[in-house]
């Protein structure tokens, strides 16, 4: 008798191994999160395509960051948090957690906006959707089996391919296009200086890198496979760079040309017209609520770990209340502020989803400090440090971050300051 | 009693009272596995280089400032030997295996004790309080605990409870720890889960085969299919010989027919071929759970005889709770258990100790099904026979109810995902 009745035949597991999508490609999709994805929209539909020459730069810089996570990973086999608790101490420890976990209520507040917005889409009120959304993202996270809801995330999730299609369709005079993503322009105005440091941080979120760096480092790869990966994590970065780009030149295309500023969820919509006519709204709906729910499950159940692991607290969905007190508290905390603050009566959703992105761009040079720290300490990476023209380029971007940021408060507080 | 983070960073001086340095590390001799570690040396940064001082230079160790016996220039260094642990370098902030609590933790701090001039480790804090102190509001805390009517605790386990993660411990002392092999396989495969890969890793590679056996057990097949991709042919085919036939096939199906045809033929014949027949059988059916390792006896044995061959045969097969009775042919004809043989008269042939009507199961039946048979006939194990009567195995009942009661399925998934 062969083996083949019982071990899995060859095919299933290549299908199974596809399946099981690389870190780069997910954490590409979870860049069009509720915060992404009215990002763009906002720069697309108020800047045009003036802000398009940002994103070859921006795609540089995730993939820097990207790669520098994965290989803390692949090398030393733990989550970042783990690391910074291990190589610099526990006061930089517990105030990159505070910071953290600050940011990371702002973001899980944009979710939850995202909701209410996609769900108002649908004429929905959010006091009615929101707190049904709280509680299916506490059971998500509880019961489900996360892998199923990963791979249903994922398919859903390529609904913004249409944004792809759509930004064909809406026929962008692909000449200026072109020239708008080589021409750099910047003006030291209030509005243009926030969108600047938000779309940086919401394309490299700084939540983002602890959650790629856990879910290389649960994947077990090897330092010899690490060459495939870059593979991923860079194909993975220009992914979401595309699709980001996309959203814009559809928004600049469809919205820009004809003067409409988006002030809802609904005027987004309006951006997949050329695709789906009069189901744009339907579908931008569908594709904001799914990224919003899956965000908002991912998000709080990420910084718990994160919390727990830098502080050896008991981690883990399965253990319940009692023995994983601190686990429990901080993502069921995290969802009941974050819907609870979008009950608030709130002007703009929109603006609360931006804000949250904002914030991730000024405290992004901080974890990219501490990135650097590490990836450059010989005992822990061995021969894997950085090399000098990488340190430079790093480097680099976290000084031109934090120009950029302070260039942001000067012309938030001083208008006119620098004559914007 | 001193606490480690309250001794670093303290500056040193010689003799001359000229400032060496700061105490950045410091160095603990371990002698045994039980015995707390002791100081041995002060690791003290001044400028960009480490120097190693032996404890005995210093002349008190907690002092606001540590003053050296000599000057600078006439001490000699320490030279750093094999069973030398690093605390602050290798074990603080560190994950740790509680072995006493069965979980894997952080040290926030340590605590040393002075006995007879000397200091010893002995307890390890991993508690809230022990991470308030080291970020300096351990008073506060204490305050405002005091004010809420709640006394703190300090969390701290001895350090004989406590075993560094293979990845932590210095190269030099990579031993199979004792401590570790005597938890209990399903507290290590708990032990297990709570680790990173590369750490879980280097713990079974510190295992040995007997251990690492019954520990895989306690997983579900993939988790363990995933904890073996990183062994060599060898070590794995070892471990499906001492595994169970019916968990060796089980881990055999999860790794693809390559590689499971490759183990196999390393493995000894007669174990092969057991699992191999175990693998044609579906895995949600009886033949997919059920062992070929039982006892059978003929019916003309006696009780005395059928005794001295369960001491024989005893730590060969899954259990001696329950004998079969075969004929020539293999066919199952009755059942006797331990009890049944211990009361018998010693020169009673089997043949009228056994039972008759004995329960049995098809290979191909349902596991629901024989998770029923067990609960309905109280039985600790069901044999499986096919048409003609013949016994292929028996299922035990944990093999049963495991597959009704999920209870390993939280084991399996990467921590992430949980």
């Amino acid at each position: 008798m062969t083996l083949s009745q019982r071990t899995k035949p060859l095919r299933v597991r290549l299908l199974l191994l596809l399946a099981v999508v690389g870190p780069g490609i997910i954490t590409a999709n979870v860049d069009n999160d509720a915060g992404g994805i009215t990002t763009y929209s906002v720069a697309g539909a108020h800047y045009g395509y003036s802000l398009l020459w940002m994103m070859p730069l921006v795609a540089l810089a995730l993939i820097v960051v990207q790669e520098m996570s994965a290989r803390l990973g692949v090398v030393t086999g733990k989550g970042l948090a783990d690391l910074i608790r291990e190589h610099l101490g526990v006061r930089l420890t517990a105030l990159i957690i505070a910071i953290f976990l600050f940011a990371n209520l702002a973001n899980t507040v944009s979710e939850f906006a995202g909701v209410a917005a996609s769900m108002e889409i649908f004429g929905v009120t959010k006091y009615l959707s929101v707190p049904i959304a709280a509680v299916v993202v506490w059971l998500l996270i509880v019961k489900a089996n996360y892998k199923v809801v990963e791979r249903v995330f994922l398919i859903a999730s390529a609904v913004f391919l249409a944004y792809i299609v759509s930004g064909v369709l809406a026929r962008p005079p692909w000449p200026s296009v072109g020239k708008a993503f080589i021409t750099p322009s910047f003006q030291f105005e209030p509005g243009y200086v926030t969108i600047f440091v938000t779309i940086i941080g919401t394309t490299i979120a700084p939540w983002m890198q602890f959650y790629q760096q856990s879910s290389i480092v649960d994947k077990g790869l090897k330092i010899t496979e690490y060459a495939y990966e870059r593979i991923d994590v860079v194909v993975g970065s220009l992914f979401a760079v595309i699709v980001a780009s996309f959203i814009m030149i559809a928004c600049a295309a469809t919205l820009h040309t004809n003067g409409i500023r988006i002030e809802s969820a609904k005027d987004a919509a309006l951006a997949l017209r050329p695709l789906a006519g009069p189901y744009a709204s339907v579908l931008f709906g569908f594709g904001l609520l799914n990224a919003s729910v899956f965000s908002a499950a991912i998000l709080p159940l990420s910084t718990a770990y994160v919390v727990c692991e830098a502080f050896g607290w008991e981690a883990g969905v399965n253990h319940g209340w009692r023995e994983a007190p601190i686990f429990f508290t901080v993502y069921t905390a995290l969802i009941i502020l974050g819907a609870a603050v979008i009950l608030l009566p709130i002007q703009s959703l929109v603006k609360t989803m931006m804000a949250s992105q904002t914030l991730n761009g000024v405290l992004l040079p901080v974890i990219l400090i501490v990135m650097l720290r590490l990836i450059n300490e010989k005992r822990l990476m061995g021969r894997w440090v950085n090399g000098r023209a990488f340190n430079v380029l790093a480097w680099g971007m976290v000084a031109v971050l934090i120009l950029l940021t302070m260039i942001l408060i000067l012309v938030t507080v001083f208008p006119g300051f620098l004559g914007g | 009693m001193a606490y480690l983070s309250e001794l670093i960073g303290r500056p040193v001086t010689d003799a001359n009272g000229d400032r060496i340095g700061r105490l950045e590390d410091l160095i603990a001799a371990v002698r045994g596995e039980v015995a707390p570690p002791q100081i041995v040396a002060l690791a003290v940064k001044r400028g960009n280089d480490l120097l190693l001082v032996p404890y005995d230079e210093a002349a008190v160790l907690l002092a606001p400032a540590i003053p050296l016996l000599h000057p600078a220039r006439d001490i000699v260094p320490y030279q750093s030997g094999e069973n030398d642990l690093y605390l602050v370098r290798d074990v603080l902030d560190k994950q740790i295996i509680d072995t006493d609590g069965v979980r894997v933790v952080r040290v926030n701090d340590l605590e040393l004790t002075r006995v007879n001039g000397h200091f010893f480790v002995i307890n390890v804090d991993i508690g809230g309080l022990g991470l308030m102190r080291r970020l300096g509001l351990a008073r506060p805390t204490e305050k405002v605990a005091g004010r809420l009517g709640r006394r703190l605790a300090s969390n701290s386990i001895p350090w004989d409870a406590v075993e560094l993660l293979p990845g932590n411990q210095p190269m030099r002392l990579k031993v199979s720890s004792e401590k570790i092999a005597e938890l209990h396989p399903a507290d290590l495969a708990a032990i297990l889960s709570d680790l990173s890969r590369a750490d879980s890793s280097k713990l079974l590679d510190s295992l040995d085969m007997e251990t690492l056996a019954d520990t895989l057990e306690e997983v579900e097949p993939d988790f363990q299919a995933s904890l073996v991709e990183d062994m060599s042919d060898e070590r794995v085919a070892d471990l499906l010989e001492e595994m169970a036939p019916d968990e060796a096939a089980d881990l055999l199906a999860e790794l693809g027919e390559d590689r499971s045809e490759e183990l196999l033929n390393l493995m000894e014949q007669d174990e092969a071929d057991d699992v191999r027949k175990l693998l044609t059988y579906p895995e949600n059916s009886v033949g997919g759970i059920m062992t070929t390792e039982f006892v059978a006896v003929r019916p003309d044995l006696t009780a005395e005889q059928a005794i001295a061959y369960l001491r024989k045969m005893g730590s060969e097969v899954e259990t001696i709770n329950y004998v079969y009775v075969t004929d020539r042919g293999d066919r199952l004809i009755g059942v006797f258990s331990l009890q049944d043989l211990v009361l018998a008269h010693p020169r009673t042939p089997v043949e009228q100790i056994m039972h008759q009507r004995v329960v049995t199961l098809g290979p191909l039946d349902s596991q629901d099904d024989a998770a029923q048979a067990v609960a309905k006939y109280n039985l600790l194990a069901v044999p499986v026979v096919d048409e003609d009567g013949r016994i292929h195995g028996i299922v035990t009942a944990d093999d049963a109810l495991d597959k009704i009661i999920p209870t390993a399925w939280k084991k399996r998934l990467p921590r992430m995902y949980r």
